[in-house]
């Protein structure tokens, strides 16, 4: 071949190579703008690749980049042995030259991987250490997980007018843009918490505690899912992160901190609230509740469930969820309103609580009928002898219909 | 003593021993049921291990279809929470332990001896106590099923959730003995292994001229010999936390829970690899000979493999990413992980390369050890983005890390122990799996593990955690990526899997209905199980081979033209075969059947039996097992009679076999 030959087979192959290349870029470009599309329309409310906060995006940042990679080298291996198969299938060549490799090259294809993965770590190390962080903490949060719901417990942080401990299960609620720390643990088996949304997942273990940053650029409700499998209802712990402005948090905190108010004298809710002081309040504790004689009404979780705790019920009505965040409170077209409002006026919608006329009255009342029907629990009485006759998960108290209303009635005023 | 004559080259005569030695008579069958059940012949156990494991396959296959079921739409109601929990901890339990271990184990049995010119295993009683251990420590994990329900924390059982309050039933406790009496199965069969292989390989076969799958399998043995023994310890842990009242991961008592996390995936991940060496090994064996050339940098290949073996064991802790090491441990086993993804791609590499410039022969076993290269590699790409902690925060305990784990084990080990079915189908019954089956076998399992696992890619990214016996709509989403449309997919890839892999159990009885026999070197094969009948006899050679090259058998068939490099044919395979014959070792001595293998396998699962129930039974159990063991160190396994001076010098066979087992 002369060299002008050479010359325009080489070009001519640089530009069918550039139309490929030009094709391959459009192709992946449409392909790329779809997936951004469907991604951002209406994927799952846990879907991994949305970060909605610093950590996640942390995290997401350093995972597109392996991702693309990880595709690109398996795009080459799978075109390198379709390659291979159709040029090399058996055309009654000859048995080929019994070689038995080429050591220079074995040595480069081994460096290249090997060199690829020497840079992820790096960034890698960096990811972990700056997501281990816990000195520029803002706030923090205490969090145990037990079979099968968390609980939220709040230290008494003035910064943010918790004046007082607060105590809440279903929905993590905190203020945008801070800082947020999780202080976990487990009463029982091991639980994971995780708000995709917001950082990975971290365990929570029973005897440890383990931290996990969150932050949330935005208001919202950030879905979640209890990750390490922990016995019967695994799959139904679940978690909501509510992200509320910081004016909207003070006030959320301000009404967790609000004073028991009884329901007024000969209503229904009253006579619910005598049905809680002798059914519920054995497990279930509402801050300032009183009995008849004033004195006030504790309860002794210790004494009837394995893990020892029970959702502390006081402004239940200002939560969207119960059962471990398994059910809503709130009726599917209230809660799709909150769920899907803007960010802006999320916090507001929120912070409305469950009015009567959005409560999700079929849910809540199945639940006190019987508990262990709706949700898999070990509070079958009989198959209590491992446990000391302790229950895990709430059992069957064979409330009357007429109890039932009395205490939805109740529980409504719990603001 | 078994005592193979051979006076003239035609047909054995087998010669029956009239002494008794031991306890009892020896069992002396040849043919019948007897003669499988006393057997201590290397082929036929592993024909065994292979038919049980295939038994088991079925069995967790069953149990993932029903997963799949439950699962094909929101708030399945085909299982309830505690039935679903059952179920994927058997699922898992069974594919791993009664299935990829024991089929592994089985091609080990049977080829390992093939393939360095020996005649049986050193141990060839241990051997069979390995089978019967296996198979009944797999028949007592499964019994739990009937007797109150199946172990129900995952097949990585973690603490506390296994212990006795937590999970009361029976099944955690099956569960940890059961496991027990298959380790030590796995144990057995290590050490035999592996004596075997440093042991008994032909004059002339130095490591490096042994086999890739012989390498790979005793790789495998090296794990499992440093790997059972830890899970034995955890194991003995949970079952004294369970049945003794013992604290190991009570956390009351001071305990820590995390202690199980590090001693399972201590066990754990070099099990990973326990499962898929063996097909690397299978398919490093398929791909030359179908490509008519040697496997392309054999060294690398086995220094990879025993890199992965050494390096296998510090990566344990990137299972346990999200369970709070603190960073400077999840950034050494980041490290470590990345690490090993290293010599796992030379082999990806070194596979490919082997194919270029080949002559191509597309056999189904051909298929299937291509199509492995390409799945796996999807299923090591994914590993790499655990690798990176921060990214495996989000992916654990996710559907993407069932499809990974799916596409290393399924795309990997399974399709690799299918090449190995239709590759040695010919050499273990002596007859050819049909191709055209094979073709839509192929095709159908490959479609249908992509419709199945790769989907959950997609799941497990959109969030969809795993061990889930129900999933919501409400945390569905509505976009091209919604849960419902891909676990319905999945599920129904799950059928077209199933109807895969029924396909080959249509093929395999077509098979045994057709009477044409195989031909004598149907692939034109490269390695020395080749150099034998098809099934080979008791004596598995009439001359035990003198080795000269990697892939001796190929170099006694071509010989290279020094101008051109091309290999041309000297001699055929019958060719060889004849002079095997004519040169045929005129006393051969193999191992006799035994009644106590089996007799003290039995007694393990009475043992722990009683360990739930009533310790009496254990005593029971115990006096079988000692029993057993007295009259099989009594029984003598060299006849006072025998031929021990056999003409075959230099093996070393004799004496090692008949010795020391």
């Amino acid at each position: 071949m002369s060299r002008r030959q050479f010359d325009i087979r080489l070009s001519a192959t640089i530009a069918s190579v550039r139309v490929v290349l030009r094709k391959a870029s459009k192709f992946a470009g449409a392909a790329g703008i779809s997936a951004v599309v469907a991604g951002c329309a209406t994927n799952a409310p846990q879907d991994t690749w949305q970060p909605k906060g610093p950590n996640s995006k942390l995290i997401d940042d350093l995972q597109q980049p392996v991702f693309a990679v990880a595709g690109i080298i398996g795009l080459i291996v799978a075109v390198a042995v379709v390659y291979t198969m159709i040029k090399y299938r058996d055309r009654g060549q000859p048995i080929p030259e019994q070689t038995h490799g080429k050591p220079a090259l074995e040595i480069t294809l081994t460096i290249i991987p090997a060199l690829i993965l020497a840079v992820v770590s790096v960034f890698t190390f960096g990811a972990i250490f700056k997501l281990a962080k816990t000195d520029d903490t803002e706030m923090i949060i205490n969090v145990t997980g037990q079979q099968w719901w968390w609980e939220y417990d709040y230290p008494v942080q003035n910064e943010f007018g918790i004046t007082q401990p607060i105590i809440s299960s279903g929905q993590l609620v905190m203020p945008v843009g801070t800082k947020v720390l999780l202080r976990e643990t487990s009463r029982d088996v091991i639980h994971s918490y995780w708000i995709p949304a917001l950082n990975g997942k971290r365990d929570a273990v029973p005897g440890r505690i383990h931290t996990l940053r969150l932050e949330a650029d935005e208001p919202g409700i950030y879905a979640g899912q209890c990750t390490e499998f922990c016995g019967l209802s695994h799959a139904n712990m679940r978690m909501e992160a509510v992200a509320l402005s910081k004016e909207d948090f003070a006030k959320w905190v301000a009404n967790q901190q609000a004073p028991y108010v009884a329901p007024a004298k000969d209503t229904l809710a009253k006579q619910g609230e005598e049905v809680f002081l002798n059914q519920c309040v054995r497990c279930h504790q509402v801050n300032g509740l009183t009995r008849a004689d004033g004195t006030p009404a504790i309860a002794a979780p210790d004494e009837n469930v394995w893990s020892g705790a029970a959702p502390n019920l006081s402004h239940l009505m200002s939560r969207n969820t119960f059962a471990g965040a398994m059910f809503n409170l709130l009726s599917k077209q209230c809660r799709d309103e909150v769920w899907n409002a803007p960010s802006d006026v999320v916090g507001a919608k929120y912070l409305a609580g469950v009015t009567e006329e959005c409560l999700n009255q079929k849910d809540l009342r199945a639940w006190l009928r019987n508990a262990p029907e709706v949700k898999p629990m070990y509070a079958n009485p009989a198959d209590l002898a491992v446990s000391n006759g302790k229950y895990r998960g709430m059992p069957y108290l064979a409330l009357s219909e007429d109890d039932i209303n009395k205490l939805v009635a109740y529980l409504i005023t719990l603001k | 003593m078994a005592i193979i004559e051979r006076p003239a080259p035609t047909v054995p005569a087998i010669v029956t021993p009239t002494t008794t030695y031991g306890l009892l008579k020896r069992p002396v069958s040849a043919t019948g049921w007897r003669s499988w059940v006393f057997t201590v012949d290397h082929k036929k156990l592993g024909i065994m291990y292979g038919a049980t494991a295939m038994l088991f396959f079925i069995v967790g296959g069953v149990e993932a279809l029903l997963i799949r079921l439950q699962l094909a739409a929101p708030n399945g109601k085909v299982l309830n929470a505690d039935l679903y929990n059952q179920m994927f901890t058997m699922h898992a339990t069974t594919m791993v332990f009664l299935f990829v271990m024991p089929m592994a184990a089985g091609f080990a049995n049977y080829f390992v001896p093939l393939q360095i010119g020996a005649r049986d295993v050193a141990f060839p009683r241990l051997n069979a106590f390995g089978f019967w251990a296996f198979l009944f420590g797999g028949i007592f994990l499964n019994l739990a099923w009937f007797l109150g329900g199946a172990a129900d924390g995952g097949w990585f059982m973690y603490a506390p959730n296994s212990g006795p309050v937590f999970s009361p039933s029976n099944g955690v406790d099956f569960w940890a003995l059961g496991l027990q009496i298959t380790g030590i199965a796995s144990l057995t069969g290590a050490i035999n292994l592996i004596i075997t292989v440093l042991n008994m390989r032909a004059p002339g076969m130095s490591l490096m001229k042994m086999p890739i799958f012989t390498w790979m399998i005793t790789v495998v043995q090296f794990l499992l010999l440093f790997a059972i023994p830890v899970i034995t310890v955890a194991l003995f842990l949970l079952s004294f936390q369970r049945n003794f009242g013992a604290q190991f991961f009570d956390v009351a008592a001071g305990a820590d829970p995390l202690l199980w996390q590090h001693l399972f995936w201590i066990f754990g991940h070099p099990e990973v690899y326990v499962l898929i060496l063996p097909s690397f090994g299978i398919v490093s064996e398929v791909l030359p000979v179908f490509s008519r050339k040697p496997l392309f940098g054999y060294p690398f290949v086995v220094f990879s493999g025993a890199a992965i073996g050494f390096v296998g064991w510090g990566v344990w802790a990137h299972h346990m990413f999200a369970s709070g090491l603190g960073p400077v441990s999840v950034a050494v086993f980041s490290l470590t992980t990345m690490a090993i993804a290293v010599p796992t791609g030379v082999k990806i590499i070194n596979w490919t390369l082997t194919m270029w410039s080949g002559k191509l022969w597309f056999t189904t076993a051909m298929k299937f050890s291509i199509g492995l290269i390409v799945l796996f590699t999807v299923g090591g790409l994914s590993g790499v983005t655990h690798a990176v902690a921060p990214s495996d925060t989000q992916q654990t305990d996710t559907y993407y890390i069932v499809a990974h784990f799916h596409y290393v084990l399924f795309g990997g080990a399974v399709l690799g122990i299918f090449s190995g079915f239709y590759y040695w189908w010919p050499k273990v019954f002596g007859k050819m799996l049909n191709e055209k089956l094979g073709s839509w076998n192929f095709w159908l399992m490959v479609i249908g593990l992509n419709l199945t696992f790769g989907p959950m890619h997609i799941l497990g990214l959109q969030g969809q955690p795993r061990r889930m016996y129900q999933w919501t709509e409400a945390r569905a989403g509505e976009g091209f990526f919604n849960l419902a449309f891909w676990n319905l997919i999945a599920s129904i890839g799950s059928f077209v899997l199933a109807v895969g892999i029924l396909t080959f159990l249509i093929n395999v009885l077509i098979t045994s209905r057709n009477p044409q026999k195989a031909p004598l070197d149907p692939w034109d094969a490269r390695s020395l199980e080749w150099m034998t009948t098809n099934p080979p006899k008791e004596h598995n050679f009439d001359v035990v081979p003198t080795v000269h090259h990697l892939d001796d058998f190929f170099h006694q068939k071509y010989e290279e033209d020094a101008a051109t490099h091309t290999m041309k044919q000297v001699r055929t395979a019958e060719e060889i075969m004849a002079e095997q014959e004519r040169n045929a070792d005129k006393h051969i001595h193999m191992p006799s059947p035994s009644y106590w293998p089996i007799v003290l396998a039995f007694g393990l699962p009475v043992i722990t039996f009683g360990v739930i129930y009533s310790h009496l039974i254990s005593v029971v159990g115990g006096v079988i097992v000692l029993f057993a063991a007295y009259g099989w160190a009594l029984e003598s396994s060299t006849a006072p009679d025998s031929d021990f001076e056999t003409n075959t010098p230099g093996t070393g066979l004799d004496k090692v076999a008949s010795n020391h087992d």
